[in-house]
């Protein structure tokens, strides 16, 4: 257990820092709303409407499809640099497993789902 | 990987080839072509036959496995519990399978191998949690196991229940999924290695926080088999989705919680593992009463059945509290009695929802009259799924009971009989219905031939079972034994 009582400490620390970075800032800064100023800062669009409405499905499918990518991209790139000290059999590996992830997208290409609809 | 390693893998390898030909079938007839070309013609026939054939083919090339072998590095076995559960699995798979082939409702014939890919995907995911005896492959398989059967559930996505019950079941699926893997974290960080070889038996002088993450798992492993209190999603899923579907998720998903739970907390530990006794038996009391006091209320044939399920886990986990060799084997031969009954309780609810358009139990009214064939095959199953003698269900709960008295349950076993009396007075509610009540309509049901075959299959095997039990509880006590050498 001794090993964990290091974690629980900077666990606690993390905590407090927040909150004592928070709670010190707010007594000490000016507060002077005005309406630009309350806008959303630099990241993001302008906000507009509800939260809660209705998306079309086609932007989950193209987010799924874009998942399997990543994923694909995530596996490729240390393969690439382990390639050399593991020899063919990584090589079979790979294509055993673009094949899944290309069987896949041919079926995803038969279903249209890479028009936009 | 070798040569020897690909042929203990042939039943796995069947069902991932399998799978990817239903795809491959979905793709060349997709959907999205209807109404052009040559490829128009989309029917619900290649893609579940081929699956049909697939799973018996898968089934055969079990018996080619040389059983008891172990690979990649012990993380993978084949042993006798393994096997014995793959053919449980695909077995309940094919039943499933001849009574949707005849769906009619337009969704599964349009996305047809999307359906029978999942399935294929899930029983995949099945086998590997059969075999699995390391942590993270066993969390891969659970995931591979459940993800489709969340798609499965919400198939009919335009009825009105489906979205809730598919959602419901994906948010408690991913919840459990997530305590899993939390509790296993624990395992690891205690045992320092994710195979079940090098991890300590979870005893009583254990360290506390491996006590602590396999009570943890054990909870997940309680939604898996809908064991209360983890059992609230199970009357709505079964409610909304098909009931040829439900008739497999009923059994086969529990089956493989079973195989893990086995595993997990009685393989190779012997007579120590009774640490576990209390928790197991805690578990079943409160499972039985839950799960026979809830149904007596329903109107609903599926939560009825849901109910009486979660009853029946109860029962299964009597025989696991009295965690020996017997205890293990009876409820092995329980599970299968169940498979029987249950799976063949939903095909006969499939049959009457087709033809009434009505999943009350009004709707079996005078169904003695109307179609006598089909009302005695309720009967047999209700009556297994009671506990009345002569079919398989009797057998189970005395050889469950039987190896709970063995360990001096006395308690348990009482309350269980008391609890078998509940549930006939509603498996005989339903009975009244059939053979008392009046029809209203005079035709007979119409029953389509497979499912008519699946039907039969069940009625076979729970009266096989109830007439005959003996091969079974070999069989049975053969596979348990092995595990406590």
């Amino acid at each position: 257990m001794g090993g964990y009582l290091s974690v629980v400490i900077y666990l606690v620390m993390i905590v407090a820092f927040a909150i004592v970075s928070l709670a010190v800032a707010r007594v000490l800064r000016p507060r002077r709303p005005f309406a630009a100023k309350l806008q959303t800062y630099e990241c993001g669009a302008e906000p507009f409407g509800q939260a809660w409405v209705q998306f079309p499905v086609g932007f989950y499918l193209v987010a799924l499809l874009f998942i399997v990518f990543d994923a694909l991209a995530v596996f490729l790139f240390p393969w690439v640099l382990a390639l050399r000290g593991l020899g063919m059999w990584a090589v079979v590996a790979m294509v055993v497993f673009l094949a899944i992830l290309g069987l896949g997208w041919f079926y995803a290409f038969r279903e249209r789902l890479l028009e936009w609809q | 990987m070798t040569f020897e390693t690909l042929t203990l893998l042939v039943p796995e390898l069947a069902l991932f080839a399998l799978a990817v030909v239903v795809l491959l079938i979905g793709a060349v007839r997709s959907s999205a072509y209807v109404g052009r070309g040559p490829l128009a013609e989309v029917s619900r026939g290649p893609a579940g036959w081929t699956t049909l054939l697939g799973l018996g083919a898968t089934f055969i090339l079990t018996f080619t496995v040389r059983e008891g072998a172990s690979l990649l590095d012990g993380a993978f076995v084949q042993d006798s519990l393994a096997l014995f559960a793959k053919r449980l699995f695909l077995a309940s798979a094919a039943i499933s399978l001849l009574g949707s082939l005849t769906l009619r409702t337009g969704a599964f014939s349009r996305r047809s191998a999307e359906y029978h890919f999942a399935l294929v995907a899930s029983l995949l995911g099945m086998s590997v949690v059969a075999s699995a005896r390391e942590l993270v492959l066993l969390f891969v398989g659970f995931e591979l196991m459940s993800i489709p059967l969340f798609l499965m559930t919400g198939f009919l996505k335009r009825e009105a229940v489906v979205p809730e019950a598919a959602l419901k079941f994906f948010l408690v699926g991913t919840a459990s999924s997530a305590m899993i893997v939390y509790g296993m974290s624990f395992v690891y960080g205690v045992a320092g290695s994710t195979m079940l070889s090098d991890i300590p038996p979870p005893l009583r002088d254990g360290p506390p926080l491996l006590m602590l993450g396999m009570a943890i798992l054990l909870a997940g492993l309680g939604f898996k088999i809908a064991a209360f209190p983890f059992h609230m999603w199970a009357p709505d899923t079964y409610e909304a989705a098909s009931p040829p579907f439900v008739a497999w998720l009923s059994v086969a998903p529990k089956a493989a919680g079973f195989v893990v739970i086995i595993r997990l907390y009685l393989a190779g530990v012997g007579t120590a593992a009774l640490v576990w006794t209390p928790v197991i038996a805690v578990l079943a009391g409160m499972t039985m009463v839950t799960g026979n006091l809830m149904a007596i209320p329903q109107r609903n044939i599926k939560r009825l059945l849901a109910y009486s399920g979660i009853a029946h886990i109860g029962y299964m986990l009597v025989g696991l509290a009295a965690l020996s060799s017997s205890g293990v084997a009876m409820m092995l031969f329980y599970l299968v009695a169940y498979t029987f009954g249950n799976m063949g309780a939903f095909l006969v609810v499939q049959a009457v929802a087709q033809s009434e358009q009505s999943d009350g139990i009004d709707a079996y009214r005078g169904l003695a009259q109307r179609s006598p064939l089909l009302a005695l095959a309720m009967l047999l199953f209700l009556l297994s799924l009671g506990g009345i003698p002569f079919v398989a269900g009797f057998w189970a709960k005395l050889y469950v009971f039987w190896a709970a008295v063995e360990r001096g349950m006395y308690g348990l076993v009482f309350l269980g009989a008391v609890l078998t009396v509940v549930a006939l007075y509603y498996y005989l509610l339903v009975a009244r219905r059939m053979y008392i009540d009046a029809p209203e309509r005079p035709e007979p049901v119409q029953v389509p031939g497979l499912l008519g075959v699946a039907i039969v299959a069940c009625v076979i095997g729970v009266v096989g079972m109830g007439l005959y039990p003996a091969p079974w509880v070999t069989l049975a006590q053969r596979v348990a034994s092995t595990l406590f050498s």
